[in-house]
């Protein structure tokens, strides 16, 4: 009988009301999109009370997921599976509440955007962690023999472990919604999702309850890596990588802070990805309505699977233009913490650190002359990959330091320097001039287009936008070779024979095999083919292609500056400070502020032509999100705010990473070790250093951001604080924060 | 320093030349270092004065003061390949140790180890590495297809040769060039056995599910073009596509299944974790029951152990199993079963093979310039675990044999055991050369 019930209710199901998705696809989609809930509701809490965006959620994911493994390896896929369900969590949610302490609880007050750069460094730092805790291999969880393998119900096959995932996660989901719903803890963490200064007026410290929010959404997190990977079959080191970006996405279609957004957000998306945006879909059938009048509904969604990985960030850029606030969220109070940007230079004077800044080019310069006697781990190309990513900060910092808008996209000008100047060499012409000139062309129009729609958005609500532009661009690069040859096939416009033999991106692969020359109209030089001949030392190849990247870092850098000397810079700085009194002036601030974009842009797409003209080839990994981060913690590193210092920041971070990598360095303490018999020990910390050196480049990043706000340009100004000096009337700074230089 | 003319002839250059045109990179004579020492003083000209010195190979006028020879190893230690690379870094370091204590050998081989990842540019980064500061003039390594492509350009600008352990037909195809040669068996020498013994079960109704980049396109390709030559009733069913990363394959699997009726086999064109999850999830829907499972790469130890009792009746192409009776491969079982308390896999033959057939040709080159060894080592046939194998001279890919094979309930622990179905030797197994794409 209720076998007959099931059947008759899978028909209304699957052939009723919407024959597009079937029981099968439901089923897939409810999940995922538990899984996706468990993640997401973690996130999106923790949020809404602590206004902190967890990039570092999916490292702890991750971590649930080998706790288990750890858990499940020696007590078997029995009773361990049960024991890890139960432990796993809890020291992931031990591991949340040490992080909120430690990490998260100094940066309060501050502006927002930190505990986004913090938690970055806390992601490089967690997954070599996981790495050095438990190898790069992958490890398996085992699941009791009664949750393994298929199910026949009514008929059809299903896995018995999806029921258990949508049971266990429906339930531990119920159960977060009853906490916040009936007890007073739930109470005092949705008022202060609300708002946290009434809670605080009421006197009620909220701060005691975030270390235990933050430790509740990371054993959510847990659960979520260990019912989800146990199911999959095994667990690797980049799980957390891999699904962050779709938990942003569900955060905020949900609503940032909402766990009923969370909740329809998770299960909206992992119905979306199971169904009607997987190809091979049946047209929609809907009792009643006539064949034509659904066509073309049906046509769009014929569409939909050519767009499959990205119509999620197409509706997560139309929610954030549109109701930035997402579904079920509510406006959250903006924190009115300071973006510590500049520095006054402290004992340097402005012509001190002219001087300083014209002796490092001068040294730069002198680099490719004595590149054989560099000391090691320097090398010519290191030095060309900083000034590189050197450029690309310096874009960053254009618009983060002096709008206070922090771009997580800035991967998306980057991937097309490389990919639109790679595109113009591999298939049209090696002019290198005319690489550039189209590629800067582009990604000035795109700086536009993102910048027009981003905006209108500020804070968070920036940087989710701008993430979802770099994703949406990203995910495009495998797809849009086969766009053009589908659009050639299907119009008269072009001939699908030439579509095929032109590849615009070159799919998963890339482009490589593309050379230059420098010139136009086929007239010009190969860099491999001319030398400049000084006295004993040839310059040629890659050593004049570094001249010209030092040329234009060095342009790029008194151009930028040069503009913020300029009164459109004026009123840049002006927005930075005070955006309300720039509009009082009679200046529209996104007007100027997209100008800054734009810029900001088309300097960024410049360090991408650069990158694909010096390694001849381009990969879809050009414009993935861990890019857009990276150059943020280049930012950080040096200081924003001062153009010279992300610079700085793009040499410390490669200078670290090639130094920790060298395992040379640690050879004096190996020595001084060894002395009292402790070598051993200490070489097998230095080979760890070596090999992971992540983890102690993103801890540096951890303490920067902690401690030295302001990077590395601000020492000076620490340490004239710092040391007592005798009353100098001409060393008093005229303008404390006129570090724009 | 003063300007000197130009050289037209040399320097200058136009659209209509060669769009893929090898950089004549000026040769070094300091690792690390692309600064040349000439007599020239203070003028600009074509880098062809630099008198062509040979130091970069760093053969002496008798041509064999060859001591120290510099190998990058560049493998995936992190992520799905990881296991696989373990392997094949075995492989490779055993070879290393042999040649190293070998009186047959007049040079000893450097190693510098990069981890590759799975990614095309820190492949590239770690390839330039290798060579610029560790003054490599042979790199091996890179299982991933995308990855291997990508250094093989490397490989051609820099003029080093490079031995791939990927099996994308086009890295010795269409993307071939001088300085690569492949003793791991492309994905055609695979097709070639897998679709002769799929048209002879009669199983031509088929459905793909390809991981979506090279190897997988490569699977796709091969197979489809032999079987619609093989067999007149042949239908390609549906295609399915997973990212390389994917962790989730519900929705494929949900497509699959809608073909189950219809097809006679699934041909999964996949390896590595990606293939160990697909075979795991599609065990838990009960998709073995309905259809046959056919890969190009489940009979790996790494897959048959990572995916349990859900890699059992699993059918696969097989490239190496280490209880063939073939060449020198019971010392080399023996060795490495010595040396690491385990058989080897396909990856550690590839691994040694490779090292090995490199110390050859530089010993038979007497030299370490990578242009020297280039030279010799195409039709030269090395004895290998497969007996006399040779690098082909048209695309120059070994001549490897080849196995179908299935994959059976182990008689003890969990680990599925290969029970070799047919056979095919390396010549009947290699496509023509005209047909490869390779212009060397």
């Amino acid at each position: 009988m209720y076998a007959g019930t099931i059947q008759s209710m899978l028909d209304v199901l699957s052939a009723g009301t919407a024959s597009f998705i079937s029981v099968q696809e439901l089923l897939n989609g409810l999940t995922v999109g538990m899984v996706y809930v468990l993640l997401a509701s973690g996130l999106s809490v923790i949020f809404g009370v602590m206004h902190v965006i967890n990039f570092a959620h999916g490292e702890l994911y991750a971590f649930g997921a080998y706790f288990a493994a750890a858990i499940v390896t020696p007590l078997g896929g029995g009773t361990g599976f049960y024991v890890a369900l139960v432990v796993a969590p809890l020291l992931v949610g031990v591991m949340g509440v040490a992080i909120e302490r430690f990490t998260v609880r100094p940066l309060y007050g501050r502006d927002p955007l930190y505990h986004i750069l913090l938690t970055f460094g806390l992601v490089l730092v967690l997954n070599d962690l996981i790495k050095l805790i438990w190898g790069t291999s992958p490890r398996r969880i085992a699941r009791p023999e009664y949750l393994t393998g298929p199910i026949e119900m009514v008929g059809m096959t299903f896995s018995r472990y999806s029921f258990f995932i949508i049971g266990f996660g429906g339930a531990l989901a119920l159960g977060v919604w009853a906490l916040l719903k009936y007890t007073r803890y739930g109470l005092i963490i949705r008022a202060g999702a609300q708002d946290r200064r009434m809670v605080r007026n009421l006197g009620i410290s909220i701060d005691r309850y975030y270390s235990l929010v933050f430790g509740m959404g990371a054993a959510l997190a847990a659960v979520a890596g260990l019912i989800f990977t146990a199911g999959r079959g095994q667990v690797v080191p980049g799980i957390g990588f891999d699904i962050i970006i779709s938990a942003f996405v569900i955060v905020v279609l949900g609503g940032l802070g909402s766990f009923r957004g969370a909740v329809v957000g998770g299960l909206g998306v992992g119905l979306l990805q199971e169904s009607i945006i997987r190809p091979g879909v049946p047209d929609l059938q809907l009792p009643l309505v006539p064949e034509n009048v659904l066509a073309p509904v049906n046509m769009v969604l014929g569409l939909l699977p050519q767009l499959e990985g990205m119509v999620i960030f197409v509706l997560m850029i139309g929610v954030l233009i549109f109701r930035p606030r997402g579904l079920f969220g509510t406006e959250f109070e903006e924190d009115s913490g300071e973006l510590l940007t500049g520095s006054s230079g402290g004992f340097l004077t402005d012509s001190g650190r002219f001087k300083l800044g014209i002796a490092m080019i001068g040294l730069l310069a002198l680099v490719p002359l004595g590149s054989g006697m560099l000391p090691s781990p320097l090398s010519v190309r290191l030095i060309m990959t900083m000034l590189t990513w050197g450029l690309f900060a310096l874009a960053l910092d254009f618009i983060m330091g002096y709008t206070g808008l922090v771009s997580l996209g800035h991967a998306l000008f980057w991937g097309i320097g490389a990919y639109v100047s790679g595109t113009v060499l591999f298939n049209f012409t090696e002019s290198a001039f005319v690489a550039a000139g189209v590629a800067l062309l582009v990604g000035g129009l795109v700086a536009w287009i993102v910048g027009y729609f981003s905006i209108r958005v500020h804070g968070v609500y920036f940087a989710m936008i701008t993430l979802a532009f770099a994703e949406l661009f990203h995910t495009s690069l495998t797809k849009i070779d086969g766009w053009a040859v589908g659009f050639c096939e299907t119009t008269p416009v072009c001939s699908a024979e030439a579509a095929r033999d032109i590849q615009l991106t070159g799919g998963s692969e890339g482009l490589f095999g593309f050379s230059s020359y420098w010139g136009l109209g086929g007239v010009g030089v190969e860099l491999e083919e001319i030398g400049i001949f000084l006295g004993p030392v040839t310059l040629t190849g890659d050593l004049l292609l570094y001249y010209i990247i030092l040329g234009v870092v060095v342009a790029s850098f008194f151009i930028t500056r040069r503009m913020l000397q300029s009164p459109f810079g004026a009123v840049l700085k002006g927005i930075r400070e005070n955006e309300q009194r720039v509009r009082f002036l009679g200046y529209d601030p996104t007007v100027y502020k997209r100008r800054a974009f734009v810029v900001s842009g088309i300097f960024a797409t410049l360090a991408g032509v650069i990158f694909a003209l010096n390694e001849s080839f381009v990969s879809p990994e050009a414009a993935e999100w861990l890019k857009s981060g990276e150059v943020v913690v280049m930012v950080i590193l040096g200081g924003m705010g001062t153009l010279f210092g992300p610079i700085l920041g793009a040499f410390t971070f490669f200078g670290l990473e090639a130094l920790l990598q060298e395992e040379t360095l640690f050879g004096p303490f190996i020595w001084a070790g060894s002395l009292v018999g402790l070598g051993g020990p200490i070489e097998g910390v230095s080979a760890t250093v070596a090999e992971r050196w992540r983890l102690f480049l993103g801890s540096t990043f951890v303490l920067f951001v902690v401690f030295l706000p302001r990077g590395l340009v601000s020492v000076p100004e620490l340490v004239q604080q710092r040391v007592p000096t005798r009353f100098d009337p001409t060393n008093v700074p005229a303008d404390p924060e006129g570090g724009d230089d | 320093m003063h300007i000197c003319q130009y050289r037209e002839s040399d320097g200058m250059r136009t659209d209509n030349q060669i769009q893929k045109k090898r950089r004549d990179f000026l040769k070094t004579t300091a690792a690390g270092s692309a600064v040349a020492l000439t007599g020239l003083s203070g003028c600009i000209g074509s880098t062809d004065d630099d008198g062509g010195d040979g130091e970069d190979g760093g053969t002496t006028d008798d041509g064999t003061d060859f001591d120290e020879v510099t190998l990058g190893v560049l493998e995936p230690f992190t992520g799905d390949f990881a296991e696989l690379a373990t392997e094949r870094n075995q492989g490779e370091t055993l070879a290393i140790d042999q040649v190293n204590a070998s009186d047959e050998y007049d040079f000893e081989f450097n190693v510098a180890e990069y981890d590759t990842q799975l990614s095309s540019e820190d492949g590239v980064q770690a390839a330039k590495d290798a060579i610029e500061s560790d003054g490599a003039q042979f790199l091996t390594g890179a299982i991933s297809s995308s990855v291997a492509l990508a250094i093989n350009e490397v490989a051609a600008n820099q003029q080093v040769v490079y031995t791939p352990g990927a099996a994308d037909v086009s890295i010795t195809g269409s993307n071939c060039n001088e300085y690569v040669f492949r003793f791991e068996t492309n994905t055609a020498q695979i097709a070639e056995v897998t679709t002769q013994w799929l048209a002879d079960k009669g199983w031509t109704n088929l459905h793909y599910q390809i991981a979506d980049y090279a190897y997988g396109d490569s699977v796709l390709e091969e197979v489809d073009s032999r079987m619609s030559e093989r067999s007149g009733d042949y239908e390609r069913l549906g295609t399915t596509r997973s990212a390389p990363a994917a962790q989730n394959f519900d929705s494929a699997i949900t497509e699959i299944e809608e073909n189950v009726d219809a097809a006679d086999a699934l041909v999964v064109g996949a390896t590595g974790g990606h293939l160990i999850r697909f075979l795991v999830q599609a065990a838990g829907r009960g998709l073995k029951e309905d259809i046959p499972i056919v890969t190009t790469t489940g009979s790996f130890r790494v897959v048959r152990g990572g995916a349990g009792s859900a890699a059992y009746d699993v059918y696969s192409g097989t490239r190496y199993v280490p209880s063939i009776d073939t060449g020198t491969n019971p010392q080399f079982v023996e060795d490495y079963q010595a040396e690491y308390d385990a058989p080897p896999d396909n990856f550690s033959r590839v691994g040694y093979g490779s090292v090995l057939m490199l110390a050859n040709g530089i010993q038979e080159a007497g030299s370490k310039d990578p242009d020297d060894v280039r030279d010799v080592l195409p039709g030269m046939t090395h004895e290998t675990i497969f007996g006399d194998v040779a690098f082909r001279e048209c695309d120059q890919q070994a001549s490897n044999p080849v196995w179908m094979g299935q994959n059976v309930a182990p008689e003890e622990g969990e680990t599925a055991a290969v029970e070799l179905l047919r056979n095919l030797d390396g010549e009947a197994a290699q496509p023509a050369c005209d047909t490869t794409g390779c212009e060397l």
